[in-house]
Parts: C-alpha cells; sequence; structure tokens
C-alpha cells in the first residue's frame, strides 16, 4: 500500500481546510496511507519570489526535516509544488548535504493532480453521481501559472474531471494569469484587480456554473473577485469536486 | 526620458487602467498579436527547435563577443565603412552629432531603433538644431504627438486613427479623413519629400554579421530600405548584443523573430547592407558609419542578467505579459517597456532604476514561455528582487516586514497564533490601512477558517486509525 | 573610445563568467561555393513543385504570380497589368541587369509608355540625383530577382551595376522577372546561396541584397493593415519559362 504525507500549504491550513479533508479523502480512496507530518507552516514561495533566499532557505530546510522519510509528497497547490521541486535545490547552493536532502524530496514530491494521474490508475475511480447537485456542473478549468510553466502540467487535471464525469466547459483565456501572484496582488493591488476582472470576464463568457484550478491561491483571487461582482459562480479547488464526485457516503 | 518618471509605478499604472482609450487600444493589439503569433505557431512544429538553436548561437557569440566584434568591425571596414566604439550614451550622442556637424547635415530621417531611444538622440539632434524625423508609421505618429513609443513593434498603439488623423491634419494644414488607407497615403507622401531630402539616414541594427560584415534590418513598411539607400550618409546604431557570426546563423534568426513579433514568416524587407555603394551602383549611402554601443551592455557579461543580452526585441513578451497587456508602455516610465524592458532597465541604468519595476509582474511565466531565444525573464526578475534587498535599496519597512514573516514561519507555534489572530480580528483588520485594504479594494477577503486543517487533520487521522 | 579597448574592457568582463553552458554558432557550409551549386542543381531539377510552393506562398503575403512560357508572353502579361494599372512611367535595371527581360521593357515602350533605365549599366555620377528624381515619379518598378525562395515567397534582389535598389522601392508597382534558376526551396538554401556569394562575389555585385516577401506594410495604425506606406503597394512576381 503506498504512503504519503501531505505538505498542506500555508492558505490551505489556514483558509481552506477543506481542501486538505478533500485530498486526505481522495488518497485514502485510492488506497493510500495518508499522513500529515505536524509542524507545519509555509513551503517559502512568497519569501522565495520576493527575494528572501535566506529567509527561503531557513523556511525550506525545516520542509525537508519535516518530510524526510515519506514515500510521497503530496501537494494539492501547483506553486508549492513547483517551489520543492524546482527550487529547493537551488536554494541551498551553499550547503550541499541539503541540497542532496532537496533534490531527494524532490524526487519524491508531486503536485496532487499529476500524482493522481500518474500513481494512482485512473480507472480505479468509480464516478458515483453525487446526490445534491443539480443535472450537470459545468465546470470550467484555470490553469494556474506554476502547474502549467512550472511543472508543464495542463492534461492532467482536465483528464481527471473529465473522467470524474462534469461537463468541462472551454475557459478562454484559461492559461492566462488570474492577478495573483503572492505578494503582487498587494504591491500592485489596481493592476492585479484589472487583470482579475480580465479573469472574471473570462469565466462569465465560458457560462460556466463552477470555476476550479489546482492552487488555493489562483482561487482566493478568482473568489475573491466574483463575490465582489455579486457573482454566484461556485469556486472549487480540484481536489473538492473529485473528492465529492467520487463520494461513496463516507463524509 | 531615459530616466523614470518621478511618480510611483503605481500612480502611473493607474492613470493607464483609468485611461479607457488605451486600455481598448491595448486589448486589440495585444490580442492579435497573440493571435498572429499562435497561428504562425500552429504551422511551424519546429518552432522549439529553432528557438534551442538561436538560443545557443546568442550564447556562442557571447562567450566570444570581442572576438566576434572585432570581426565584424574588420569586414565592415573591408567593405568601406567606418566603425565607431561608444562606450555609453553620451559618446554614441557624440560621434553621431559630430558625423552630422561634419557633413553639414540638415536633416536626418530615421527608421525604429529601440537604440537611438536609449541613447535620447533625437533631443540630442534637436538642440544640435538638425531636424530628425522618424519615418516608421507608429514612430511618425508619436514624434508629431510628442510622446515616447508604448510598445516595442508597434509604438502608437495607443493612439485611435482620430487622433492620427488630428495630428497629419495640423502637420500637413489640412483636413484629413480618420481612415488608416487615406492616413497612410498622407504619411507616404509626406515622408516620401523628406527621404529624398535628407542628408543623412539613421537607423539600427537587428542583426550584425561577423564574418561578412553585414547589417541587417528586419523591416516591412519600406522607410528602413530608404533610410539606407537614399541619404549620402547611413549611420547605423548597434548594442554590442547585435552581432553574430554568419549568414548561416542569419538564416537561425529569421526563422524565429518575425514569428514571434509579429506572427509572420519574414518581415515584408530583411535589409542586408554591406558598406556603403560600391561603384557603378545607382544608389546607396557615400558613407557608412556603424557606431557600436556598449551602454552597460559588458557589465552583465558575468552576472545574473546576462541572458537578457539575447533578446532579440521582438516584443512577444510585452503582448503576452499579463502586466503590460493592462498598463502598456509609458507606465514602466523607461525606454524599454514590458518583461523584457525590465531586465534592460536594470541593465542600463542600475538596480536602484528597477525598486518598483522588479515588482511589476506576477511572476507568471508567459513571457519565458513565447520568448524566441528562450530568455527566463521570472528567474532574473527574482534576481532583481534579491539585489534589492542585497544592497538595501528595497524599502526598510518591506525588508523588516518579510524578515518578520520569515521568523513567523519557521515557527509553527507562531503561525498558529497569527492564524487566530486574523480569524478573531476577521474583517476589523480591513479598517486599518494595511496591505488587507490593498485587497479588499478590489476582492472579498476569504475568512479565515474556524478550525485550521491542521486541527481537522488530527480528527481525520483518529478516524482512520478507527476504520 | 579605441577600438582595442572597447573590446579589452569586453575580454575582461567575460573572464569572470561563470557556469557556462558549450555552446556553439550553427555550422557553415565548408566548401559554400560548391554547395550553392548542389543547391541550384537540385533546384532546377524541381522547376514545377518549387513554383507551386512559391506562388503558395507568395500569394499568402500578398504578392501576385503569373507564368510565362516565353518573354513575350511575360511583356504582354506586364502590358496588361501596366495598363490595367494606368502606369504611364516606368523604371527598370539596366538592360544588362534584366538581360531577356528588357524585351518586356521595350514591349511597354512600343505600347506608349515611357520607359527609362532607372539605373543603367553605366553611370555617370552627376547622373544621380537626376536618377532618383526620375524613379520617384514612375509608377511602375521592372526588375529581375536573383532568388526565389518557396518556403516564404520571397524575392531576393541583390544591388549592384545596373541593379538599382529604388526601382523595386520607389514606384508604387513592383514587377519582378525571374525563372528556374533563381527558384530555391528553402530560407536554409538561400542561406548557402548567400554563403557562396560570400565565398566568391559575383561581379558587379553591390553593397545591398533585399529578401522582399511581399509589398510594403503597415499596421501601425488601429493594427488595420494598410500596403504601399513606404515601399510598393503591389508587387507582382513573374515566371518565365524560357528565362
Amino acid at each position: 500500500m503506498p504512503s504519503a504525507a501531505i505538505l498542506a500549504t500555508c492558505l490551505v491550513d489556514v483558509f481552506y481546510p477543506e481542501v486538505g479533508v478533500a485530498t486526505v479523502r481522495l488518497l485514502r480512496r485510492h488506497g493510500v496511507r495518508v499522513a500529515v507530518p505536524d509542524g507545519q507552516t509555509c513551503c517559502g514561495l512568497p519569501l522565495f519570489n520576493s527575494g528572501y533566499h535566506g529567509e527561503a532557505a531557513r523556511v525550506a530546510r525545516r520542509v525537508l526535516g519535516l518530510f524526510a522519510d515519506t514515500e510521497h509528497v503530496i501537494v494539492p497547490s501547483g506553486s508549492c509544488a513547483w517551489m520543492v521541486k524546482a527550487e529547493y535545490p537551488n536554494l541551498f547552493r551553499d550547503d550541499p548535504a541539503s541540497a542532496a536532502a532537496a533534490r531527494a524530496l524532490s524526487a519524491r514530491t508531486y503536485e496532487l493532480s499529476q500524482f493522481l494521474a500518474q500513481v494512482i490508475q485512473p480507472g480505479a475511480i468509480r464516478p458515483v453521481q453525487p446526490p445534491d447537485v443539480a443535472g450537470s456542473q459545468r465546470v470550467a478549468y484555470h490553469d494556474s501559472c506554476h502547474l502549467l510553466r512550472g511543472l508543464d502540467e495542463a492534461e492532467a487535471p482536465r483528464r481527471l474531471l473529465r473522467h470524474a464525469g462534469v461537463e468541462l466547459v472551454e475557459l478562454p483565456g484559461a492559461d492566462e494569469c488570474c492577478g495573483f501572484g503572492g505578494s503582487f496582488s498587494l504591491r500592485l493591488p489596481d493592476v492585479s484587480g484589472a487583470i482579475l476582472r480580465r479573469k472574471i470576464e473570462n469565466i462569465r463568457a465560458s457560462g460556466a456554473s463552477t470555476v476550479t484550478a489546482c492552487d488555493a491561491g489562483c482561487l482566493m483571487q478568482i473568489a475573491g473577485g466574483l463575490r465582489r461582482a455579486g457573482d454566484r459562480v461556485r469556486v472549487s479547488h480540484l481536489a473538492e469536486l473529485l473528492a465529492e464526485r467520487l463520494d461513496d457516503g463516507r463524509r | 526620458m531615459g530616466g523614470a518618471d518621478a511618480s510611483s509605478l503605481n500612480t502611473r499604472a493607474q492613470g493607464a487602467l483609468g485611461d479607457r482609450l488605451l486600455q481598448e487600444a491595448l486589448t486589440t493589439a495585444t490580442t492579435q498579436f497573440m493571435s498572429a503569433r499562435r497561428t504562425a505557431l500552429a504551422e511551424f512544429p519546429q518552432s522549439d527547435r529553432y528557438r534551442e538553436e538561436a538560443r545557443r548561437i546568442k550564447e556562442a557569440t557571447l562567450q566570444r563577443l570581442d572576438h566576434y566584434l572585432g570581426l565584424l568591425a574588420d569586414n565592415v571596414e573591408r567593405a568601406g565603412g567606418v566603425v565607431h566604439w561608444a562606450r555609453d550614451a553620451a559618446e554614441a550622442r557624440e560621434i553621431i552629432l559630430a558625423l552630422a556637424r561634419e557633413r553639414g547635415v540638415r536633416l536626418v530621417v530615421k527608421s525604429k531603433s529601440m537604440a537611438t531611444e536609449e541613447i535620447q538622440l533625437n533631443e540630442a539632434l534637436a538642440a544640435a538644431g538638425i531636424e530628425a524625423v522618424e519615418t516608421d508609421l507608429g514612430e511618425y505618429i508619436i514624434q508629431l504627438a510628442h510622446e515616447r513609443p508604448s510598445h516595442i513593434i508597434a509604438p502608437a498603439i495607443h493612439k485611435t486613427k482620430g487622433q492620427v488623423a488630428e495630428l497629419f491634419s495640423a502637420e500637413t494644414n489640412a483636413p484629413v479623413p480618420a481612415e488608416p488607407e487615406a492616413l497612410t497615403r498622407v504619411a507616404r507622401r509626406e515622408l516620401r519629400e523628406k527621404f529624398l531630402r535628407a542628408d543623412m539616414g539613421i537607423s539600427g541594427v537587428n542583426f550584425a554579421i561577423a564574418e561578412t560584415g553585414t547589417l541587417v534590418l528586419v523591416t516591412n513598411e519600406g522607410n528602413g530600405r530608404l533610410v539606407t539607400t537614399l541619404p549620402r550618409v547611413h549611420v547605423a546604431l548597434m548594442g554590442i548584443d547585435k552581432v553574430i557570426p554568419s549568414p548561416t546563423d542569419l538564416m537561425v534568426f529569421l526563422q524565429v523573430l518575425p514569428r514571434a513579433a509579429t506572427g509572420q514568416k519574414l518581415s515584408v524587407y530583411t535589409n542586408l547592407v554591406r558598406g556603403p555603394r560600391r561603384p557603378g551602383e545607382a544608389d546607396g549611402p557615400d558613407e557608412l558609419h556603424l557606431v557600436v554601443l556598449d551602454n552597460g551592455r559588458t557589465a552583465q557579461l558575468a552576472g545574473p542578467l546576462r541572458e537578457a543580452l539575447y533578446c532579440l526585441r521582438c516584443g512577444a513578451c510585452l503582448n503576452v505579459c499579463p502586466v503590460y497587456r493592462q498598463i502598456g508602455g509609458h507606465a514602466y516610465g523607461h525606454t524599454y517597456p514590458g518583461p523584457i524592458g525590465i531586465l534592460l532597465t536594470a541593465m542600463l541604468e542600475g538596480t536602484g532604476a528597477v525598486r518598483e519595476l522588479a515588482h511589476a509582474s506576477s511572476l507568471c511565466g508567459a513571457c519565458h514561455e513565447v520568448c524566441p531565444v528562450k530568455i527566463d525573464i521570472p528567474r532574473m526578475l527574482i534576481a532583481l528582487r534579491v539585489a534589492l534587498d542585497r544592497e538595501r535599496l528595497a524599502p526598510a519597512s518591506e525588508r523588516l516586514a518579510f524578515r518578520a514573516l520569515a521568523r513567523i514561519l519557521e515557527s509553527p507555534r507562531a503561525f498558529r497564533i497569527l492564524g487566530r489572530l486574523g480569524r478573531a480580528l476577521g474583517r476589523a483588520l480591513g479598517a486599518w490601512p494595511s496591505p488587507i485594504q490593498r485587497w479588499t479594494a478590489h476582492r472579498e477577503l476569504p475568512a479565515v477558517a474556524r478550525r485550521s486543517f491542521t486541527e481537522r487533520w488530527a480528527e481525520l487521522r483518529r478516524e482512520e486509525e478507527e476504520a | 573610445m579605441r577600438r582595442e579597448e572597447f573590446l579589452d574592457r569586453i575580454r575582461a568582463e567575460a573572464a569572470h563568467a561563470q557556469g557556462l553552458v558549450p555552446a556553439t554558432p550553427a555550422t557553415r557550409p565548408a566548401e559554400a561555393g560548391a554547395e550553392a551549386a548542389a543547391v541550384r542543381e537540385r533546384s532546377r531539377r524541381e522547376t514545377e513543385s518549387l513554383l507551386a510552393r512559391f506562388r503558395t506562398e507568395a500569394e499568402r503575403v500578398g504578392v501576385s504570380v503569373r507564368r510565362a512560357a516565353g518573354i513575350a508572353e511575360a511583356g504582354e502579361i506586364v502590358l496588361e497589368l501596366a495598363a490595367a494599372r494606368e502606369v504611364r512611367r516606368v523604371a527598370t535595371w539596366g538592360r544588362r541587369a534584366l538581360g531577356l527581360g528588357s524585351a518586356v521593357a521595350a514591349r511597354l515602350r512600343q505600347a506608349g509608355i515611357e520607359v527609362a533605365e532607372a539605373s543603367p549599366d553605366e553611370i555617370a555620377e552627376g547622373d544621380r540625383t537626376a536618377l532618383c528624381r526620375r524613379l520617384a515619379e514612375a509608377d511602375l518598378g521592372l526588375t529581375g530577382a536573383d532568388l526565389a525562395i518557396a518556403e516564404t515567397g520571397t524575392l531576393v534582389l541583390a544591388s549592384g551595376a545596373g541593379r538599382g535598389r529604388g526601382v523595386s522601392l520607389l514606384p508604387p508597382y513592383h514587377v519582378a522577372l525571374f525563372g528556374r534558376d533563381q527558384l530555391v526551396a528553402s530560407l536554409a538554401e538561400a542561406g548557402v546561396v548567400l554563403e557562396g556569394w560570400e565565398a566568391a562575389r559575383p561581379p558587379g555585385m553591390g553593397a545591398n541584397v533585399v529578401f522582399v516577401t511581399g509589398p510594403s506594410r503597415t499596421a501601425d495604425i488601429e493594427l488595420t493593415l494598410t500596403r504601399g506606406v513606404h515601399g510598393p503597394r503591389e508587387v507582382h512576381a513573374v515566371f518565365v519559362d524560357s528565362l
């Protein structure tokens, strides 16, 4: 039985714990023994992106320790997964031991949709029509930048969604940034807001009733904008959509 | 205007966001460019291979830059041209002004050159009493409007045909209809006179072939050809990063540059100029002067911005950048806008010049994805942010805030407390001027969950143990 | 700054660069002249397919392509083009430069159109300005071509004695005559030919080579495409089988 440790991510821990819960359920449903190492905070990406690499390295070193003895590390966030996989090894250029540990961790780390698509047999998923979802759910998928370009992944989330029986609608400009960019959303809030408005126009144009993505940061930005615009489109992480569609009654 | 506008980036951005005409122009133009590029690439499956090769050629050239520049100079001289070496903008201006003065030049025609913008040549020529006319239609328009280009490839993207008609009517003292065909005919007529009368033509250089001493100009309108054919003196200004080894290398770049810039297989005119006219030629300049410009480029060869020297000035990164698409070129406040513009500004004006610009990016990576030479712009933007901290150019309050954040992130206990604090204060936080207000100006705040995932896990774990 | 100091600074700075990936430029042809000749040989055996491809690509970029079995037919085609556009004055390359194509110029003259060699094969210094003005007043420019690249629909014109640049640039209509010897398949092959010209410069070759891919165009005003802003607004490529 494969085992996995979940790197929850700071946004999920504080704002979207239901994403973490859905991730746990999803993985268990696929026969994975799940653990969540105690004492997690953040992967360090906000520090890294703003240029505070010494600080990011210290935070990363804690993560290396927390996940040292795990078979797989699953991250329900494209940007955090990218941070661990792509950037952790570079953070420890002056510390060969940590660099080696980072490379090893990188090789065992997966963004959630990539793990589900690669490691788990998709055929093992048995879609069940969720009882309280009226009619078909038209879902638009937003490609988060780090998952799309950093981890080169556009297919796995879409394949998983289709397999789970949602009606996937084309989102114009799906590959265009939502304007979050972490601290960018606070440094240039008006520009971030304008980029967000473009994304929301596209969501409306798609006719979707639900918008989803693999990154809580994007979803926080998108949900914030939709609610401000008085829009009722549902905003849901991929993990939640998959978990509810595969629900066999356990809560 | 080489240095920055005194106002902050955010203020300039706000101005741009509030300019409805600019917003429409930017959306239309960048969408069209993006679409043209995509169409061109759909028919070009070998794109990636050529991009890799183009990148490799740029790297190989940089590794022996002094050799190739020397070879270029030798071959330009062998073909009858004169080579001048300019360490910086001031020296380049002096060289060109001297050439003009010595020859009694009164009228100059110019074809598109970002390098001449970089050294602020037009202002210097005007101060010396020399009329310098921009002949690229977009540049001509903004020259009449006394503005700066807002896009590397389409400098007048922000002007409507109505605005252009007004400019042309004023210039010609006759009413001109606000209709692109008519406007184009007016420009052709007006500028044709200038071409025929000009004493000197000044151009940029897209590529300078070292092995043959050939200068290559990639254009669509034909003004590049006229500028380098009709006046008796041709002055070409090039950054040191424009040199490439051979004609065979040129063919590689021609596969990637036009597609990235405008979605064309080739631009209408790819013009190869090798020295002044030969005996027996009916037209062509009597003299050709190549001004080779450093202006901060050499200093990058061993630095983190080295890769920015690969830039072909195609403008593709501008068209896909979510920030550029919203604020346009002027708001960047420097000669070169867009993602690559931030790097070029740091290169040419120092890290301090990009204190704000280094953060004018959500690091989405679209620029890296479309770059014909695969420049990793996001990586270098982060390197600039590192430098801003290290050199203490970032605001002290920010540096303190991030260090404080780092402490919190290193301590699960502190992290938990911060979370509970956030929940307790809730919306009240939004009342004080704070980063929170910057969020809520455009978006609803997410709610801090009643129970964190860490707390929910405690239950979920028990659940499994019981199951 | 002096050249040596300029280049020394670069050498000194480059010496500090670290972690460089090995890289080499593109491989130039080992025997450019021979390879260029081989390209031409190959192309001559594939005229029909190359011409078909050239036509498709040229039409895509707004070049009209016509075919004439011989120079007489070419003359009629160009006369028809000129008449339809009410052309009064034609400027041409020099007679030697046009070669058999000068019979087309003769046909136009015969039909009453004013035809002048805008760049005579031999030129006196004093004539240059006058020639320039004459060119600026011409309605149509008639040239040959040195290459026709099928991949992109491009005509390559090298300048030189009798091959003035302005003829394909100043008048609003440009007509270029070419034959089987000019067709090449691709940009890469054109590159080989350029390298060949480098290795052994054709006599009389000038300082300019231009790749013309369609009529002059701009989209600088509201991204609306207009033609003929500074260069010709129409380009006509006439393939002559017998050339």
